[in-house]
This record gives structure tokens, sequence and C-alpha cells, in this order.
């Protein structure tokens, strides 16, 4: 009897609280066999929400070639509308970010150079005046900021810019490389994220201690950037002589509170592969002591694809693996001392493969999430959305 | 004109520099190795490498420095080298563009050095993880080019070696 009752208090206790998903949409209206849809991008920002309204970019080939595609969800819809073309040319890696009352900002590399428009319908802006690539944006607090991957030498370096917007069209209001001299090594995948003064956070994967290492650097509102710090909490350093260090890559950046939080890919488990890695910039001094975002359940299996989002609430990382045999979309949230037992996204798990995983939070606290669906006859990008109950 | 050559050597010279195939064998880019491989009908061997990896630069000292096994390799293999965190764009056998680190992702190359053997038309024989000797690679080899991947697994094979 005691028994029973105490199973009767358990049913009706309220259950843990957590992202509660709506109905999956599907964004891409052209599928095939032959078609294939990425979602990769420097901050993996395929996804921004506004003002109700979303917007997914991606690129395929449907046309024979790879070029960007983006797709809105008005506030007032309850599909999304046909997907346009972002530009004429081959394009890649694109990445959006909103504006409010149904605008987008978009950006895409295209010919060698990086370039940015407002959607629906603003004037695309070439960004770079050099070789460029792996283009990302950030924008808050009245404040855009753009940052890309641009030859300067022998190797690429981080540049960030200031975007200025009237009406429909952006101009560069500065750019600026975040060191100034010539990179020793390459530079790549940069992420950006506003902070509350004005100013700018940006990340990347640097080579300079001959291995890869997510590091970062604070702008100012002028974009007087700071001396660039490790994020990871691993030194640099070879085994009995060999090698430069371990390995860690594709930082993805999130404003937190009063600074940002970074999560990444790393190795330093190297026999398991990559595990999902998170730190805290509080807005001075170094990087927290880094996380590990994976449950236990996850240790053996590598992630890939992980990404991050937050508000001054919220924090939830994502990421894929195939702890359940195939290919999933799990998260993590974040709870004060450490990340939340992983949970796969029930619309993105199950039989078949999803993976690489986008997502935004909007002005509401609700989550956006975008995935690849790989099936016999064509890759399908879905979409849904959560609350947070 | 000499400019943009210039700057295409420097952008060649750069890319090459992160990555860390073994000195002295003709490595390609995996778009290059597999165009040349439906070319020449020879295999190819992939080297997933990682830039700073040290079981990497610890198997190209032990293991590739063997000029035996380099004239082995160098003529009967379309070498690929593959850097694992790399951003630079590959085109798969079915037309699909992704990048080198995608490629990590879809072949699930979770430890490097891997090591995959594919045949002339880009499907995968076998891969292999982890710091391997001059003699694992002289199995592979016989394992490959004798055809005994169409009848046994690697490990059948290697199971009833002399």
């Amino acid at each position: 009897m005691r028994a029973a009752l105490g199973l009767l208090a358990l049913l009706a206790m309220p259950g843990h609280a957590g992202w509660g998903w709506e109905a999956a949409l599907e964004v891409n209206s052209a599928h095939g066999p032959a078609i294939f849809p990425h979602l990769e991008s420097a901050n993996r920002q395929g996804v921004a929400a506004a003002g109700g309204a979303v917007a997914v970019v991606w690129e395929d080939n449907r046309s024979g070639a790879p070029r960007c595609y983006a797709a809105i969800k008005p506030a007032t819809a309850a599909v999304f509308q046909p997907e346009r073309a972002l530009s004429d040319g081959e394009c890649y890696e694109p990445v959006v970010a909103p504006l409010g009352q149904g605008r987008f900002l978009a950006a895409w590399e295209e010919a060698g150079r990086v370039h940015a428009r407002v959607l629906p319908d603003g004037p695309p802006l070439r960004l770079s005046a050099g070789d460029a690539a792996q283009v990302t944006l950030a924008t808050g607090n009245g404040n855009i900021h753009a940052a890309w991957a641009e030859q300067a030498g022998a190797h690429r370096r981080i540049v960030v810019a200031a975007l200025a917007l009237d009406g429909n069209r952006l101009a560069l209001a500065r750019v600026q490389p975040v060191e100034s001299g010539l990179p020793a090594d390459g530079q790549a995948w940069p992420a950006l994220a506003v902070s509350g003064s004005g100013g700018v956070t940006v990340a990347w994967e640097d080579r300079r201690a001959h291995h890869t290492v997510p590091m970062a650097s604070r702008g100012d509102a002028g974009l007087a950037f700071a001396e660039p710090l490790r994020i990871t909490d691993q030194a640099s350093g070879g085994m009995n002589g060999l090698g430069a260090g371990l390995g860690a890559m594709r930082p993805k950046l999130a404003t937190w509170k009063q600074g940002t939080v970074a999560v990444w890919l790393d190795k330093r488990d190297f026999l398991s592969g990559y595990d999902v890695y998170a730190a805290f910039d509080t807005g001075s001094g170094p990087y927290t002591p880094n996380l590990r975002v994976q449950d236990s359940f996850g240790d053996s299996i590598v992630q890939w694809h992980a990404s991050v989002v937050a508000d001054d609430t919220r924090l939830t990382a994502v990421w894929d693996d195939a702890r359940d045999g195939t290919s999933d979309v799990w998260l993590a949230n974040w709870e004060g001392s450490g990340f939340s037992d992983n949970v796969a996204v029930s619309a993105a798990s199950g039989p078949g493969d999803q993976s690489d995983p986008v997502a935004a939070l909007d002005e509401r606290g609700r989550l956006h999430l975008v995935w690849l669906d790989r099936r016999a006859d064509g890759t399908r990008v879905r979409y849904a959305r959560a609350q947070w109950k | 004109m000499k400019q943009p050559l210039l700057w295409l050597a420097l952008f060649f010279a750069a890319t090459t520099a992160w990555a860390d195939p073994p000195a002295g064998y003709p490595f390609v880019d995996y778009s290059a190795g597999l165009k040349a491989a439906r070319a020449s009908g020879k295999p190819v061997f992939l080297y997933f490498g990682r830039y700073g990896c040290g079981w990497c630069a610890h198997t190209n000292k032990t293991t590739f420095s063997d000029p035996a096994l380099k004239k082995l390799y160098s003529a009967h293999y379309e070498l690929v080298y593959v850097d694992s965190e790399s951003g630079r764009r590959v085109t798969l056998p079915s037309g699909e563009r992704i990048t080198e680190a995608e490629l990590g992702v879809r072949m699930n190359a979770f430890a490097t050095p891997l090591f995959a053997y594919l045949t002339p038309a880009g499907e995968q024989i076998v891969q292999i993880p982890g710091f391997k000797t001059v003699e694992d690679f002289r199995d592979y080899d016989r394992y490959v080019r004798g055809g005994h991947y169409k009848q046994q697994t690697l490990l059948e094979f290697l199971g009833g070696r002399p």
C-alpha cells in the first residue's frame, strides 16, 4: 500500500522542465538522391528567428553547382515560403542573422570573396577586399558585425567588420583584422557574439601553435581587439617530441549574460574521437576551465557539428552523435554548474540519419532547430520549434 | 598574370604546410587522387592525418621513412592525404561537395592517423586506425592489391597469413 501511494505521489509530481517541441516542418523543396544540402558554416548560423519570423539558409547543388538558398517563414505563416537563391553564382557556407520586423541579414562566400545582403530583397554587398571564406554574422544592441577569414600573405587571418544599414542597403562602416601583423599560420572558421557594451567577441581556429587551437579576442565598439586568448585549457605540446598538441576545432560562440559561452569539438580524449566541450568568458581574464558537454553515455562515441545558443536565462548545446546506432541530434541544457543529461530531439532522432544541427533562440526564448534528415530519396532540411516547459 | 600565379603558389604552399603527409611521398588532395585513380586504375591509399598529430608524426618517422615502403606505395597507389580538421573542399564519387573535416565525419574518422584503401572508383575496401608498422602496411598491400578483400575480411586474411 505504501509503495502504491509512493508511486501515485511520484506520478503526481510535475515532470522535469525541458524543451517541448512542436511538429517538424520541411524547409527545402528540391530533393533527390543526387541533391546534397549542407548546413555547414562559420559559427553554425543557418537559422535565425525574430518577431515570430524564421529564416533558414543552406547550400545545395540542385542547379548542378553549389548555390545558397534562403527560405523564410513569416510570423503568420504555418509553413516556409519557397526558397530563393541568395546570389547568382557558386555559393558556399551561408549564414543568417535576425534584423527584426521580418527582415534578416544573410552572408556567404562567392567567387572567392564574402558577401552579405538583407533578406528578403536587399542588394548584395561585397565584404572582403581579397580572397576570403567562412563568413559569419552577429546582430544585437543595434549593431551589425561580420567576420571572415581573409588571405594575408601565406595564410588567412580573421577580419571583423562593423556594418551600417540604411533601409535595405548595407555598407561597411569599419573593417579591422583582429591582429595587425601577418598570421604565422592559418586562422579559420570565425565565430562572433555581441556583448552588452556594444563590443564584439570573436573566436576562431588558430594554428600558430602548429596544431588547431580555438582562440578568442574581445573587441570594443571601435573594433580594437585585445590580445587573443586560448579557449581550451589544454597546453600545446607534442608526444615524446612528436606532434604539436591535441586537436580541437569549429568554435561556436553565443552571448551569455555579461560575457559569452563557447563550445567546440575537442579531441583531448583522442581514442573516442571528438567530444563537445564548453567554456565561459565572463568579460575579463581567461576563459573558465573547460567543461565536457555530453554525458557519460556519449563518452565513447564521437560527436560532431556542435553548436550552442543562449540568452539571459537559458543555455543549450546541440550536436549529433550515433550512440543509439544511427546519427541523431542531441542537446544538453546548462544547469548552473554543469550540463544536463543528454536528450535526443524527438523529431530529429530514431531510424535514419539526422545530423548537422543549427539552432537559434528568439527574443521570447523559443528554441529554433534545423537539421539534415538523410533519406534514400534525398536529404531534407527540417525545422522544429520548442518552448521551455 | 604573374601576380595571380604567385598567389596561387602561395595558397598551395600554405595549405600543404598545414598538413602533415610523410616527406617524399607524392600525396595529393582527395579530389585529385580520386581523379587520378579513375584514370590509372590504381587503388587509393588515403591517409587521414591531423595538423600537429603526434601519432601521425610517429608513423611518418618510424614507418613511412622506410625507402622500400615508399617505393611500393608510391608505385602502386594513388596517395591521398586528408587533414581531418580542414575546411578544404573535396568532391565525393557521388558528386557531393564536402570539406575534408566532413569527410572525416562520413568515414567516422574518430582517431588519427587513420588509413583507408579505396577502389579506383572510390569505394572503400578497408579502413585501419592508429599507428602501424612497415610490415603491417606490406600486409595491407597484399590484401588490397591481391584482391583478397573480395572474399575475406582483413582479420580473416591476416589470421591466415604465412
